[in-house]
């Protein structure tokens, strides 16, 4: 199964303006009505609670309504409407789009990818014993920089039974563990994406499903604090960041958002073959992070003792 | 006692942040109804970091009627704290004793500080 990862998010929002302002102030660019994109097109999707084009909410807070996962081709699209249609209905929509419902019952949805190629230059650094990441005169500090996020990296969800949630994914659609935090849950990647995951889900109690939270990919970590601390200045609230997670490896930086999620923005996460062999450890603050720093207002040291200047 | 702020600085049927600790995160969520002020912690009952609002000031759902957790979604009534829906349910946010003294939000004598 030929699927790439996660290509949109639609929510149902009692707040929609509200929801607007964030993704804006997030760095996503609204390239419809509501629709706000990725630089290569992956997308959140808003709507109002009430809209008649939405599925049906879940019971419970999170106002995510349906993931829309992006596949290679037409024949992938068919092997997941074959597999899937043997215990459930798979409903396919005019654009081709197939929906349907997963075991823990999140409404997702599949179709040809969104996405466009992207073809952009990594952060370049310069480290001694290497050649240069960047030309002479050339500056790495560039508080100028657009750092709009790139790709729909992973989502993760709150699952009342991650067994059954994570076998349904792994043996219907093909995606594979590459970490696990034991009795938490694990990490999972497609098999056309080499991120070390797109899916990752917490073990809670029924009233609690939903979305934890969403991420996407920035550039690298100076563009992911660069980002962050923008979204900071305009008084957004951090949740949890900066800091680079173990398993991963990616760079993180959570954020409250009007969405009733985490907002996350993440950089540099490991890329894994067949060859790579699972990991598992308990979660624990220990194992969830490498580092965890906390932004705090601009300060400088320097000149002479107050008083004595 | 505690002056927190003029009452006049939170809008009637609104909510604002008060109280910033040493790193600027608004300790306690004010919220105004009429001559009333509710004050609660600004923390969800779900994890021991969670501040409740997405943005400076901003903690209601779409409509005012209910305080909303921007982590999860959770929905908590005005009036008590108890959270009707979401990861906390059938805990409560918890209510910080206030008082009005000369047109200020006063923490009522007793009130714990916040750190
Ligand atoms: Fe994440």
């Amino acid at each position: 199964m030929r699927i790439i990862g996660p290509d949109e998010l639609i929510f149902g929002v009692d707040n929609i303006q509200a929801c607007r302002d964030f993704l804006k102030d997030y760095g996503l660019i609204e390239t419809a009505p509501d629709c706000f994109e990725a630089l290569d097109r992956t997308a959140i999707i808003l709507r109002e609670t009430g809209d008649a084009s939405l599925p049906p909410p879940l019971p419970t807070a999170t106002r995510l309504r349906e993931t829309v996962w992006g596949v290679e081709d037409q024949a992938t699209l068919e092997a997941i409407s074959g597999e899937l249609s043997r215990d459930r209905e798979v409903r396919t929509e005019a654009s081709g789009r197939l929906s349907t419902v997963d075991d823990a019952g999140f409404r997702i949805a599949f179709q040809v990818t969104r996405r466009i190629k992207l073809d952009l230059a990594a952060e370049r650094i310069n480290s001694p014993g290497a050649s240069p990441g960047r030309a002479a005169n050339e500056i790495g500090a560039n508080e100028d920089a657009e750092a709009r996020p790139r790709t729909l990296s992973h989502i993760v969800y709150f699952v009342p039974d991650m067994d059954r949630m994570a076998n349904f994914y792994i043996q219907r659609l093909g995606f594979v563990i590459t970490d696990k935090f034991t009795n938490t849950g694990p990490f999972l990647r497609p098999q056309a994406n080499d991120d070390h995951h797109v899916l990752f889900m917490i073990q809670t109690p029924d009233y609690m499903q939903g979305l934890e939270h969403l991420a996407f990919h920035m550039q690298g970590p100076t563009e992911l604090m660069l980002a962050g601390s923008r979204m900071v200045k305009k008084g957004y609230q951090s949740f949890w960041g900066p800091g680079r997670h173990k398993f991963g490896s990616n760079w993180f930086w959570y954020f409250n958002s009007p969405m009733g999620t985490h907002v996350e923005y993440d950089a540099d996460m490991d890329k894994h073959d067949g060859d790579w062999v699972m990991r598992e450890t308990p979660m624990s603050k220990e194992a969830a992070q490498m580092f965890l720093f906390e932004n705090v207002a601009k300060w400088a040291p320097g000149g002479p003792p107050p008083g004595k200047g | 006692m505690i002056v927190v702020c003029r009452l006049d600085d939170v809008p009637d049927g609104g909510a604002i942040g008060a109280l910033p600790n040493a790193r600027g995160r608004d300790t306690l969520v004010l919220l105004r109804r009429g001559d009333q002020v509710l004050g609660y912690v600004n923390n969800c009952p779900h994890y021991d970091r969670a501040p409740l609002g997405w943005r400076k000031d901003e903690f209601l759902n779409g409509d005012g009627t209910r305080i909303m957790c921007a982590a999860h979604g959770a929905l908590f009534r005005i009036e008590d704290g108890v959270c009707e829906v979401g990861p906390c349910l059938g805990q409560a946010l918890t209510a910080v004793a206030l008082t009005i003294r000369d047109g200020h939000v006063c923490l009522a004598d007793g009130s714990a500080l916040l750190s």
